[in-house]
C-alpha cells in the first residue's frame, strides 16, 4: 500500500479546524453568560457572510474539479491504445504488457456480478479504478510514465474470495 | 397509552441492538488484525448482520424520539400504529437474524444485483429470508412515515402547511392571519416521514425485483437500474438516521441552554433543501459506473456539496448559537448533543471531500468511506440520541453526573472512538479496501488500533450505561417523593 495522500492531511485540518472552533465556541463557561437575543443578532449577521462563503466554495470546488473528471477523456481520444478487462468471480483477464507514455484506455466488463478494476502502482499507491459491471463496458483512460508491475484489485465487494481476487501487468 | 412508552420501546430495541452490533463490529476489526480467526465466509455473514443492524438500530431509536415529539404537537396520534410498525421492524429483524445465523447469508446489505444469486456459499432460502426480512423492515418504516406524514399534513393544512411556504412567501400575511410555522422537530418529522416514504418504495420495489428473480431466475435485472435502484433506498435510508435523531439539538439543547430554537425563514429554506438533497445525492456511489448517464456524475457532485449547507450553515450553526455563552452546565446530556454536532461536521467533511470525483477515483470502496459513516454514526447519530436520553434522565432525577464520569465517558467514547475512526481514515487513504476479511498492509496493523479504540469506546459506553441505570433509578425515586 502506498502512502497516505494530501487528502488525508486536508480532511485533519479540516476537523482540527472544526473541533477546536466548536469547543471554543461551546465552552464559554466562564465567562459572563449573555441573553439569548445579543447572541443571535450578531449570530445571524456572521451568517450571511458565511452561507455565501460555503455556496461560493461549493461551487467553486464544483468547477474547479470538472476538467479532473474522467468521463469523457476515454471518448475524447482517439489515438490510445484499447485494452479489454473481463472480471469473473475471483480474477482478471486482462493484459499482461502495457505500454508505458501512451494513453490506454481499459474496456472493463464483468462476466458475472459487479467487481471493481482498481490499479495500484508498483509503489502500493491507488493509480485509478472503474467498475466492472455486466452487460455494460466501462472505459477508463490512463496514462503510465513509470515502468514496473502493477497490481489489480477488485474493489467491489464479488463474494467469499473478493480479498483474494487479484492480477497484475507489466508497464514498459 | 403514551407516546413516552412509544419512545422508550422504539429508543431501547434500538440501543439493545447497537450494543450487540458493536461487538460483532469488535469481532470484525479484531478479525482483520489477526487477532482472531474468523473464516472469511463467516466474516461476511457477520458484515452483512453488523451493516444492517447498525442502521435499523439507528432508525429505531430515532424514529422512536421523532414520533414521542410529534406526538407532543399533535395527540391524536394513534400509539397503536406505531406499535404496528415497529411490529414489522421487529419481524424484519428476525427474518433477517435467521437467514445470517442458521443461514449463513453474506451479501452484504448493498446485494448489489446479481451478487446474492451467483457463487453465493449459503443456501437459497437464506437469500430468501434476507430479502424478506429487509421488505418487513421497509414495511415498517413505511408504515411510521405515512402515519406521521398524514398526521402533519392534517395538522399544519397540506405541503403548504408543513413545509412553512405562505411563511417563508409573505409572513405579514401569516403572520396577520394569527398563523404560526410548525416548530423546528416537526420540520424533521415532515423531511423524515416525506423522503422516507419515498425511499422505502423505491426500497420495496427494488426488493420486490431480487424477490421475483429469487423465485423465477429467469427474470433478470437490469444492474445498472438496480444499482442505481439499491442505492437511492440504502444511501437515503441510512442519511435520514440524522435527521431523525437531529431533532436532539431542536429540543434536547434549548432544555440544556434554557434559550429557545425558533423557525426562522433560513430554517425552512434549510429544510427544503435538505428534502430534495437527501434524495439525489446517492449519485456519488455511482461516481465509479461510468455506463452511468455522465449528467447524473454532475448532479452528484454539486448536490453532495449543496447538502452539507443546511447542516453547517443553519441547524448546526443554529446549535452553536444557542449554546454560545448561555452559561450552559455541561453534562452527559449536553455534551453528547454538542459533541454529535461536531462529529456531523467532521464526517460530513469526509463525505464531502469523497464525494469530490477525481478525489473518488482514489477513495471509492477504500476504507474511507466506512470511516466516514462510522463517525457520522458513532460520533453523531448515537450521540444525539444517548444526549436526548441523558438529558430526559437528568431533568427527571434532578441530578447530574459527576465531573470523573463524564471524563471517563469522553475518554471512552471520544478518545477511542477518534482512535477507531482514524484508523479507517488512514487506511482508506493508502489505499486499502474496504470490505477485505484479509487485509493488505497496512491494513492488518491499523485494524489493531482500530480494535483497541473501541474496546475503549465500548468501556466508556459501559460507564454511560451504568450511569443511565444510577439516573432512571434516582428519577423513580424522585417521582415516588
Amino acid at each position: 500500500m502506498g502512502n497516505v495522500g494530501p487528502i488525508f492531511w486536508i480532511f485533519c485540518a479540516i476537523a482540527v479546524l472544526a473541533i477546536s472552533s466548536m469547543v471554543l465556541l461551546g465552552n464559554y463557561r466562564n465567562r459572563e453568560a449573555l441573553p439569548q437575543d445579543v447572541v443571535t443578532s450578531s449570530g445571524y449577521a456572521i451568517r450571511r457572510y458565511w452561507f455565501w462563503a460555503v455556496i461560493a466554495g461549493s461551487i467553486a470546488a464544483f468547477f474547479l474539479t470538472i476538467p479532473s473528471f474522467p468521463y469523457l477523456s476515454a471518448a475524447a481520444n482517439a489515438d490510445a491504445i484499447h485494452f479489454p478487462v473481463v472480471a469473473q468471480q475471483y480474477g482478471f483477464a486482462a493484459p499482461p504488457v502495457v505500454p508505458l507514455n501512451r494513453d490506454v484506455i481499459f474496456d472493463v466488463s464483468s462476466k458475472d456480478v459487479n467487481h471493481g478494476f482498481g490499479i495500484y502502482a508498483p509503489n502500493g499507491a491507488m493509480m485509478s479504478q472503474v467498475q466492472a459491471m455486466p452487460g455494460y463496458v466501462n472505459h477508463l483512460r490512463v496514462r503510465f510514465t513509470v515502468p514496473g508491475r502493477y497490481l489489480i484489485r477488485c474493489l467491489e465487494y464479488c463474494g467469499i474470495a473478493h480479498a483474494a481476487m487479484q492480477g497484475g501487468f507489466d508497464v514498459r | 397509552m403514551s407516546g413516552l412508552r412509544v419512545m422508550w420501546t422504539y429508543m431501547l430495541t434500538g440501543l439493545a441492538i447497537f450494543a450487540l452490533m458493536l461487538l460483532a463490529g469488535i469481532g470484525l476489526r479484531a478479525s482483520q488484525a489477526n487477532w482472531i480467526a474468523i473464516d472469511p465466509g463467516t466474516f461476511y455473514s457477520i458484515l452483512s448482520l453488523h451493516g444492517i443492524g447498525m442502521i435499523v438500530a439507528m432508525a429505531l431509536a430515532g424514529l422512536g424520539v421523532l414520533w414521542y415529539l410529534v406526538r407532543k404537537e399533535i395527540p391524536e396520534l394513534d400509539p397503536r400504529v406505531a406499535y404496528m410498525a415497529y411490529g414489522f421492524f421487529l419481524a424484519g429483524v428476525v427474518s433477517v437474524i435467521v437467514s445470517v445465523v442458521p443461514g449463513k447469508y453474506g451479501s452484504l446489505w448493498t446485494m448489489l444485483y446479481p451478487l446474492p444469486f451467483v457463487g453465493a456459499y449459503w443456501p437459497s432460502w437464506a437469500t430468501g429470508a434476507w430479502l424478506v426480512g429487509n421488505a418487513l423492515v421497509m414495511i415498517g418504516f413505511m408504515l411510521w412515515c405515512a402515519q406521521v406524514l398524514g398526521a402533519l399534513l392534517a395538522r399544519y393544512g397540506g405541503i403548504r402547511g408543513m413545509l412553512a411556504i405562505d411563511y417563508v412567501f409573505d409572513r405579514r400575511a401569516f403572520a396577520e392571519a394569527g398563523r404560526t410555522p410548525p416548530p423546528p422537530a416537526m420540520f424533521a418529522a415532515a423531511i423524515v416521514s416525506f423522503d422516507g416514504f419515498i425511499t422505502g418504495t423505491v426500497g420495496l420495489v427494488i426488493g420486490t425485483a431480487l424477490i421475483v428473480h429469487w423465485i423465477d431466475p429467469s427474470v433478470v435485472v437490469n444492474p445498472l437500474w438496480a444499482k442505481n435502484l439499491t442505492y437511492l433506498f440504502g444511501h437515503s435510508f441510512a442519511n435520514l438516521t440524522m435527521y431523525m435523531a437531529v431533532a436532539g439539538i431542536y429540543v434536547g439543547l434549548p432544555l440544556c441552554t434554557k434559550r429557545e430554537y425558533h423557525t426562522s425563514v433560513p430554517l425552512a429554506v434549510a429544510w427544503w433543501g435538505t428534502l430534495l438533497f437527501v434524495m439525489i445525492a446517492y449519485f456519488h456511489h455511482l461516481y465509479m459506473d461510468f455506463a452511468q448517464m455522465v449528467w447524473m456524475q454532475y448532479v452528484g457532485e454539486i448536490s453532495s456539496y449543496l447538502a452539507a449547507v443546511p447542516v453547517v450553515v443553519v441547524t448546526i450553526y443554529g446549535g452553536v448559537m444557542l449554546v454560545h455563552r448561555s452559561g450552559m452546565r455541561w453534562s452527559l446530556g449536553s455534551m453528547f448533543l454538542y459533541a454529535g454536532m461536531i462529529g456531523w461536521v467532521v464526517g460530513g467533511a469526509a463525505a464531502v471531500l469523497d464525494a469530490t470525483i477525481p478525489v473518488n477515483v482514489d477513495l471509492h470502496n477504500t476504507l474511507w468511506v466506512p470511516g466516514h459513516f462510522h463517525t457520522y454514526l458513532l460520533e453523531g447519530v448515537l450521540l444525539f440520541i444517548l444526549g436526548w436520553v441523558f438529558v430526559n434522565l437528568e431533568q427527571r432525577a434532578g441530578a447530574a453526573s459527576s465531573l470523573p464520569v463524564r471524563w471517563l465517558t469522553g475518554i471512552g467514547m471520544f478518545g477511542g472512538g477518534s482512535l477507531f475512526l482514524m484508523s479507517f481514515y488512514l487506511a482508506g487513504a493508502a489505499g486499502v479496501p474496504r470490505r477485505y476479511a484479509l487485509e493488505p498492509a497496512p491494513g492488518p496493523y491499523l485494524a489493531g488500533l482500530a480494535t483497541i479504540g473501541a474496546l475503549a469506546f465500548l468501556a466508556g459506553l459501559l460507564v454511560c450505561i451504568v450511569e443511565g441505570i444510577r439516573l432512571a433509578r434516582l428519577s423513580k425515586r424522585e417521582a415516588l417523593t
